[in-house]
C-alpha cells in the first residue's frame, strides 16, 4: 500500500474518477427502458433492468464525495497539485511493474491467440525470468528493449496481416518466427552473462524451467483433461504426432 | 430433515468416500498442494481453489469437491508455516500466527510450534465441520421462510460487512470496491427481462462476466505484480527438529481451543470476511482473557493455538452460508460457489431437497480433509519448506501462466483471458490504494441475487418498500445494514464514546470506591 501521503493523493485522484464513473453509469442506466415495453414486457421503474444500475451508480458518486472530501481535508488535493509541477524520476520499482505490465499484455494478447501455446509461453516464461531472476537493472533493461524490439516488429506483422499471407505459403510461418525470436533471446542473454558464472548457472535453471512447464502443463491440459489449447500449432502438432502414433 | 438425520448421512458418505481408493489418490495430493500455496508468500487459499476449479472441471462433483475442500483446508493451514519459520505469513490467515509462531521457532521450538499449529488446525476443522452439520437444517428451514426482501437485504449485508470489516483503509474504500463488483455483476443480459446492459455491442458479454477469471485475476495478478515488484524474497527458514503432535498442550489449552473454534466458525459464518479476521480477533480474545497476557508476542503457545484453531473453524464456518443461503462466508468460500455452479449445484435452501447427500458428502470430505492435512502436516513439513527456497522469480511467473491457462480453459474462452488480465491489473491499483479485493469479489458473486430479488420483490409488493419493514428477518437486516452504514459517522463515533464513558468508567470507578 502506498505511503499516507501517496494513498490521500492518490484518493483525490480516484475519486474524481469515481464520481466520472458513477455518472456514467447513470447515464447508461437512463437509455434503458423505464417506462416503454421491452420484450413484450410493460415496464415500470421497479421491474426496469435500469433500477440496479441507478443504485449502484449513486452509491457510487456519493461514496467519492464522500472519499473527495476525506482526502483534500488530509492534504491530498495539495499533494496532488504540488507533484503535478515537479517531475518525477522513474524508481526502479515502476520499472518493473511496467515491464510486468508490457510482458502481459503482449503475452495475453498479441502472441497467446496467434502463436502456438508451447512456444507462447516458452517465450513470456524465457523472457519473464530472465528478466526478474538476473536482478541486475543493467541486464533488465537490455533484455527488455530487446524483447520490445521484436516484439514491435511481429506486432507490424499482425497488423498489416503479413502473418495470414505468409502462413498461406508454410503452415508454421509464424510459429518458426517465434522459435527464432526464443533462439536469438538466449544467444542474446547467453552473450550478456557471459563472463559470470553465478548468471551461466541462473540460466540453466531459467533454460530448465522455461521449456519444462509447458511440456507438462500442455499435454496435462489437452490429453488429460481434454482442454483445447488457445493456439495448437506446430509443437503442438508434433505432440499429437508423438500421442497419438507412438503412445 | 434433522440433525440426527444429518449425522446419519455423514457416517454413510464418510463410509463411501473413505473406502474408495480413487479419494485418497485425489485428496493427499490436493492438501499438499493447498499446504504449498498456503506456505509461499504471494499465493492464497482462494487463488488455489480457482486454479483446481479449472482442473476439475471434467471430474464428478464430489471427486471435483475432495480436490477444491482439501487444497482450502491446506491453504488454511499451510500459511502457518512461514509464519513460524521465517516470520513471513504465507497467507493473510497466518499473519496472527507469525507474532508468536516465530519467536517460538528463534527459541528452537519450531518442530513444537508447527506440531501444535498443525493438531489446532485439524482440531479446528473438525469443530467447524460439526457446526456445517449440525446447523445447516435449521438455517435452511429459516431461510426456505425467506422471501425476495431477505436475499436481497442478506445480499447487501454482506457486501457491506466485507466492506467493513476488510478494508485495510477508509471503509468508504471498503464499500465502493463492494459496489464496483457489484456494477460487474450486472454486466450482461439482465436474467428477467433479458435486455443488455453495459455488453457495447459484444456478444461474449451477453452473458455477463464468468466468475473464475474475475477471481484469478484479481487474486492472481496483483500478487504477482507486488511479489516480483518488490522483489519479496522468502528468508533461510529456522531450523527444526521433528515435528510432534504435541497431544498433552493441546488438551491443556482445550478451552482456548474451544472457545477459538466458536469465535472461528462466528466469523466465517457472517459474509465476506474471511480467515485473517478470525485468527485476529481469536489472538485478542484469546490474550485479553489470559491470566498472563504479557507473554503473548514472545513465544506464547495458546496464541499459536488459538490462532490456527480459528482459521481453520473459520473454512466450516464460511461454508454454512454458502450451502444454505448461497452467500460466501470468505473469499476461498466465494471461489467454491463459483466451482459448485460450474457443477450444476445451486447452493441455497432448496439444496437440502435437490441434493439431500450433499451437505452430509461435504462434511465427510472436510473431515478426511483435516486428517489428511495432520497426516501430511506431521510427515512432509520439511520437504514443503524446501519448496519456500525457490526464488520468486522463478516460482511467480510459473504460478502467472497456470492463471492464464486457467482463465481460458473454463470453457475454453479466449475472451475470459482477455478479460482477466485488466480485472488483475485494476485489482493490483485498487490494492495498492488501499481498497480490499473481497467486497469486489463478494460484489461480483452476490450482484445477481441482490438485483433480481430487489427488482422480484417490488414486483411483488407493487413498488412498495413497506415490507422490509413489517417482516421481522427484512426489519433485522434493515437494522443491521443501517447501524454498519451510522457506524461511520462522526455522530455515532461521538455517542458511543459518551456511552462507554458514561455507563463503563463511571462504574469502575465506583466498583473501586467500594
Amino acid at each position: 500500500m502506498y505511503e499516507e501521503k501517496q494513498l490521500r493523493k492518490a484518493d483525490f485522484i480516484t475519486s474524481i474518477i469515481l464520481m466520472v464513473f458513477g455518472i456514467w453509469i447513470i447515464l447508461m442506466a437512463s437509455r434503458m427502458p423505464m417506462k416503454a415495453t421491452y420484450g413484450g414486457v410493460q415496464n415500470t421503474w421497479y421491474v426496469s433492468p435500469a433500477l440496479f444500475p441507478l443504485i449502484i451508480g449513486s452509491a457510487i458518486i456519493i461514496l467519492s464525495i464522500l472519499l473527495l472530501i476525506h482526502s483534500t481535508k488530509a492534504g491530498g488535493a495539495k499533494t496532488f497539485f504540488r507533484e503535478m509541477a515537479s517531475g518525477g524520476i522513474i524508481s526502479e520499482k515502476s520499472l518493473r511493474f511496467w515491464i510486468m505490465i508490457v510482458l502481459f499484455i503482449s503475452t495475453v494478447y498479441l502472441y497467446i491467440p496467434r502463436i502456438d501455446f508451447f512456444l507462447s509461453v516458452v517465450l513470456f516464461l524465457l523472457v519473464f525470468i530472465s528478466i526478474f531472476y538476473f536482478d541486475e537493472i543493467r541486464l533488465m533493461i537490455r533484455l527488455f528493449l530487446f524483447y520490445v524490439a521484436i516484439t514491435i516488429l511481429l506486432l507490424l506483422l499482425f497488423i498489416f496481416r503479413l502473418d495470414t499471407i505468409l502462413n498461406r505459403s508454410f503452415v508454421y510461418f509464424t510459429d518458426s518466427i517465434i522459435l527464432i525470436f526464443i533462439i536469438f533471446f538466449i544467444i542474446y542473454c547467453r552473450i550478456l552473462i557471459k563472463k559470470n558464472r553465478q548468471l551461466i548457472q541462473k540460466f540453466r535453471l531459467i533454460l530448465l524451467v522455461s521449456f519444462s512447464t509447458p511440456l507438462i502443463l500442455c499435454p496435462v491440459f489437452k490429453y488429460l483433461l481434454l482442454v483445447p489449447l488457445p493456439k495448437e500449432g506446430g509443437i503442438i502438432y508434433l505432440f499429437n504426432i508423438i500421442r497419438y502414433s507412438l503412445l | 430433515m434433522n440433525v440426527i438425520h444429518q449425522f446419519t448421512l455423514f457416517f454413510q458418505q464418510l463410509g463411501i468416500l473413505g473406502t474408495h481408493p480413487v479419494t485418497y489418490f485425489i485428496l493427499f495430493p490436493s492438501v499438499v498442494m493447498g499446504i504449498i500455496f498456503g506456505a509461499m508468500p504471494g499465493l492464497t487459499a482462494t487463488l488455489g481453489v480457482a486454479l483446481l476449479t479449472t482442473v476439475t472441471y471434467g471430474m464428478s462433483t464430489g471427486m471435483a469437491m475432495v480436490s477444491l475442500l482439501a487444497i482450502y483446508v491446506g491453504a488454511v493451514y499451510g500459511g502457518s508455516y512461514a509464519s513460524i519459520l521465517i516470520n513471513i505469513p504465507g497467507t493473510a490467515a497466518a499473519a496472527a500466527t507469525a507474532i508468536d509462531g516465530y519467536p517460538l521457532a528463534l527459541k528452537g521450538e519450531g518442530g513444537r510450534a508447527l506440531g501444535l499449529t498443525t493438531t489446532a488446525s485439524a482440531i479446528g476443522t473438525i469443530i467447524g465441520m460439526l457446526f456445517v452439520l449440525a446447523l445447516s437444517p435449521l438455517i435452511s428451514a429459516l431461510a426456505l421462510q425467506f422471501t425476495s426482501f431477505e436475499f436481497f437485504l442478506l445480499a447487501f449485508f454482506g457486501i457491506l460487512i466485507s466492506g467493513t470489516l476488510t478494508t485495510p483503509d477508509l471503509v468508504i474504500k471498503g464499500w465502493i470496491a463492494g459496489f464496483i463488483g457489484l456494477f460487474l455483476a450486472a454486466i450482461g443480459r439482465d436474467h428477467l427481462q433479458f435486455y443488455p446492459r453495459f455488453t457495447f455491442g459484444i456478444s461474449q458479454l451477453d452473458s455477463g462476466i464468468d466468475v473464475v477469471p474475475v477471481l484469478i485475476g484479481a487474486f492472481g495478478i496483483p500478487q504477482i505484480i507486488q511479489v516480483i515488484k518488490d522483489k519479496i524474497t522468502v528468508g533461510e527458514a529456522k531450523k527444526f527438529k521433528r515435528v510432534f503432535p504435541e497431544f498433552k498442550t493441546i488438551i491443556r489449552h482445550g478451552p482456548d481451543i474451544l472457545r477459538s473454534a466458536l469465535i472461528g466458525v462466528g466469523i466465517g459464518a457472517v459474509p465476506g470476511i474471511g480467515e485473517d479476521i478470525a485468527a485476529w480477533v481469536s489472538y485478542g480474545v484469546a490474550k485479553n482473557s489470559s491470566k498472563h497476557p504479557e507473554t503473548f508476542g514472545k513465544g506464547e503457545y495458546a496464541a499459536v493455538i488459538s490462532t490456527e484453531t480459528a482459521n481453520n473453524a473459520c473454512v466450516g464456518g464460511a461454508q454454512i452460508p454458502l450451502y444454505n443461503l448461497g452467500i460466501p462466508g470468505s473469499p476461498p468460500a466465494a471461489m467454491l460457489l463459483g466451482a459448485l455452479l460450474i457443477h450444476g449445484i445451486q447452493p441455497g435452501p432448496l439444496i437440502t431437497f435437490d441434493h439431500p447427500t450433499f451437505i452430509p458428502q461435504v462434511v465427510a470430505i472436510l473431515f478426511l480433509s483435516s486428517i489428511a492435512m495432520w497426516v501430511s502436516g506431521m510427515l512432509l513439513v520439511k520437504q514443503v519448506i524446501k519448496i519456500l527456497r525457490i526464488p520468486p522469480p522463478v516460482f511467480m511467473p510459473i504460478i502467472a501462466v497456470l492463471c492464464i491457462i486457467g482463465s481460458y480453459s473454463l470453457g475454453a474462452r479466449i475472451f475470459n483471458l482477455f478479460l482477466m488480465l485488466p480485472v488483475g491489473i485494476i485489482a493490483y491499483f485498487l490494492t495498492e490504494m488501499g481498497y480490499p479485493v473481497a467486497p469486489l469479489v463478494i460484489g461480483v458473486i452476490l450482484g445477481p441475487m441482490a438485483d433480481e430479488n430487489l427488482r422480484r420483490a417490488l414486483m411483488v409488493s407493487k413498488g412498495s418498500f413497506l415490507p422490509i419493514f413489517t417482516r421481522p428477518v427484512s426489519l433485522i437486516l434493515f437494522i443491521l445494514i443501517l447501524t454498519i452504514m451510522l457506524s461511520q459517522t462522526k455522530m455515532y463515533k461521538k455517542l458511543k464514546g459518551y456511552i462507554i464513558h458514561r455507563f463503563f468508567k463511571d462504574k469502575k470507578h465506583t466498583g473501586g470506591n467500594d
